[in-house]
């Protein structure tokens, strides 16, 4: 696919970022130098098992880092400027909801339960677009009808408690894009609602994204999903990016071990009669140091090499590259499990749960 | 809104109608020593007979209660019987109510006033220098006994500021330290529990949400997190007046206010039960009165709580 890279601008890049906590004493490596390209005006999923660092990575786009969390090396460069290297509150501001937004998870407990959705919007045009009270209310009359939500001069005066999740998720979407970022990060944003409204939410969260040209960077351990999404795909395991490549070069020719055995255990691949497949074990624990590839404990093909040598990236295409050592010319041919041929009969992969 | 303020109200006038109904019972079960003396057994029958007529106590307990009850609608607690024998209570407690009540609300405003920004700014400053010194000023206020630490403050303050140790009605400098005692034990527990609440709020996820779109640290503070820490505290603010009443009834007695603190330990030494009728159910009526602001109040910051599910909106 390298048509994909044409007229294509970096809008983010990160580079070798390593992100540690400190736990009662201990040290815990969340992120273990990734590093990753984010393209102006794409929609770039990020999928993993939960734990794998994906909403850890993406905090530090916008400084809200947990307490105890350090970025101990890397780069995150955007507009010219080096994101890990900020320190203060101030510097921050310049970037917080003005250039990069986020919609979080949990819809039911991200609104403040005791201001009216229309000052919880307004708040964010007073503060990044200098409006006034008048010009702010009309601004978020405008957004909500943008978001769908109807009848938005009644709905301006109601308290979270008056919406539904998925409407309340709708207002978090409106505050997010209120100040037209230039990244959208979406942290799972469908996880807590129901499958009806998920799919309602996405297609909001692509129009909007086209219509505000925003590049959207989707968080979602839901592989299903990704596919309606995404323009790229990155995945996530233990901390590090093993796989990225454009949607279909991950869903039809995906290459790490890892990848399949996410792919695998989608839904729509289970056959009637046959359980659905379920990666075996758990991610590896993150205190301390991981030798070689960290899925080999649990791939059973795994080789000897992915015990000892952390496996460099393969590049397999402009766009598609990753980390295994079954893409050394040395390595033996191992073939991806049968089932995933069958996706390319699936013509459209729908929302579906992924195991955990 | 108007419904759930409607509910309480009525909730409010129940209980204090059980509350007055008990304190009448309890104290017409006490042997009858209470009432007459310790010479009341020795007393003939007939004398004995009559002293029960004089007060109405010979009729039935139900009989005797709707009675009670017939004169407190009409504004009468009764007579006293040995604080001021057979002078109605009501003019009694006209002379000493407005001392209290002064103290009292002029507490409650002084220690509402200084303790709730206190408890925000030690949340703002969590383990900075300000908070410590909060936290460590909260510790010693709560680990002394309070008669020790009241007593304290009345001696120390008054050499040191040369005040009467004594309160004067016409002489406002003599309030100072009564009402300044009475706060400083609501004053520490306000601080401390609008830490506590500010704290918790501050890990939830609105707050994140609100950074994320750029709201600046005290903004977040101020404009966020102090309501939402103060719902639960409008909840226990109703405990706090009647620890406040309780407070000044130690208080009065110390600076000899002349006010209905001082009267209720008098009158319970003196065992005229009319009297301490009349003024347990005062106070009762003040703590449920209380707690019947607490809810309203809360209702008014949360919207949640008067909030009538319509289905259709969802
Ligand atoms: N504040 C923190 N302190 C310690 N460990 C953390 C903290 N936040 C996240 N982690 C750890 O970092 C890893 C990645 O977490 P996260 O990014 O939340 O995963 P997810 O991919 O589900 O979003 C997990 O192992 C998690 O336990
Ligand atoms: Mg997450």
């Amino acid at each position: 696919m390298e048509n994909y890279l044409q007229n294509k601008e970096v809008i983010l890049s990160v580079k070798d970022l390593s992100v540690r906590f400190s736990l009662r004493g201990k040290s815990l490596h969340a992120i273990r130098g990734v590093s990753l390209d984010v393209y102006k005006g794409e929609s770039l999923a990020i999928v993993g098992e939960s734990g794998s660092g994906k909403s850890v990575l993406t905090k530090n786009f916008i400084g809200l880092l947990d307490k105890n969390g350090t970025i101990d090396k890397g780069e995150i460069l955007f507009e010219g400027m080096d994101l890990a290297k900020f320190k203060t509150e101030r510097e921050w501001a310049k970037i917080r909801g003005k250039k990069i937004a986020m919609v979080m998870q949990d819809p039911m407990t991200s609104l403040n339960p005791l201001k009216t959705i229309g000052w919880q919007i307004s708040e964010a045009l007073i503060l990044n677009r200098g409006m006034n009270h008048a010009q702010a209310k009309a601004e978020t009359l405008n957004i909500l009808k943008d978001v769908g939500i109807s009848e938005p001069e009644r709905r301006y005066k109601q308290y979270p408690h008056e919406f539904s999740g998925g409407m309340r998720q709708r207002v978090v979407i409106a505050i997010a894009v209120a100040c037209s970022p230039e990244i959208l990060i979406c942290d799972e944003p469908t996880t807590a609602l129901d499958v009806t409204i998920q799919a309602q939410i996405l297609s909001l969260i692509k129009d909007l994204c086209r219509k505000y040209g925003m590049t959207t960077i989707y968080i979602t351990h839901d592989l299903g999903v990704v596919a309606n999404v995404a323009d790229r795909i990155a995945v996530m395991y233990a901390g590090d990016i093993v796989e990225v490549g454009t949607s279909e070069e991950v869903f039809f020719d995906p290459k790490h071990p890892y990848t399949w055995a996410l792919m695998s255990s989608l839904p729509q691949l289970g056959e009637k009669g046959h359980e659905l497949y379920s990666i075996k074990g758990t991610p590896p624990k993150l205190f301390g140091v991981i030798r070689g590839d960290a899925f080999a404990p649990r791939n059973p093909q795994a080789l000897k090499i992915d015990y000892m040598v952390r496996p460099p990236y393969f590049e397999i295409s402009p766009t598609h590259k990753a980390r295994t050592w079954l893409l050394d010319p040395r390595a033996p041919k191992i073939d991806p499990p049968e089932c995933l041929k069958r996706l390319k009969e699936l013509e459209n992969i729908e929302s579906g749960d992924m195991d955990e | 809104m108007l419904e759930y303020i409607l509910k309480r109200t009525a909730g409010a006038i129940i209980s204090l109608f059980v509350v007055i109904t008990l304190i009448f019972v309890l104290l017409r079960l006490m042997p009858m020593e209470g009432y007459f003396g310790a010479e009341y057994d020795k007393l003939s029958e007939e004398v004995r007979a009559s002293m029960l007529a004089e007060k109405g106590l010979d009729q039935p307990i139900y009989v005797q209660l709707f009675n009670f009850y017939k004169s407190l609608f009409q504004g009468d607690l009764g007579k006293s019987w040995i604080y001021r024998p057979n002078y109605p209570i009501v003019k009694i407690l006209e002379k000493k109510i407005p001392y209290s009540l002064k103290i009292g609300v002029i507490s409650m405003i002084f220690s509402l006033i200084v303790g709730i920004p206190l408890g925000a700014v030690m949340a703002r400053f969590k383990g900075k220098f300000a908070d410590k010194l909060g936290t460590a000023f909260i510790a010693i206020v709560e680990a002394l006994p309070t008669a020790v630490l009241m007593l304290f403050l009345q001696l120390f303050f008054s050499s040191w500021f040369n005040l009467s140790l004594l309160f004067d009605k016409n002489n406002y400098a003599t309030w100072v330290l009564p009402i300044f005692s009475i706060s400083l034990l609501s004053i520490c527990s306000y601080a401390m529990w609008m830490r506590r609440y500010m704290i918790d709020n501050i890990n939830m996820d609105y707050v994140k949400l609100a950074r994320a779109k750029g709201v600046s640290g005290s903004r977040i503070m101020f404009r966020h997190v102090f309501k939402n820490a103060f719902v639960p505290m409008a909840q226990f603010l109703p405990g706090s007046v009647l620890s406040t009443i309780i407070g000044s009834i130690y208080i009065e007695h110390l600076y000899s206010i002349p006010g209905t603190g001082s009267l209720l330990i008098d009158v319970i030494q003196l065992q005229d039960n009319t009297m301490v009728q009349a003024l347990v159910l005062i106070y009762a009526a003040i703590g449920i009165a209380g707690m019947f602001l607490g809810d309203v109040l809360m209702a008014l910051i949360d919207p949640r709580i008067s909030f009538v599910k319509k289905g259709d909106d969802r």
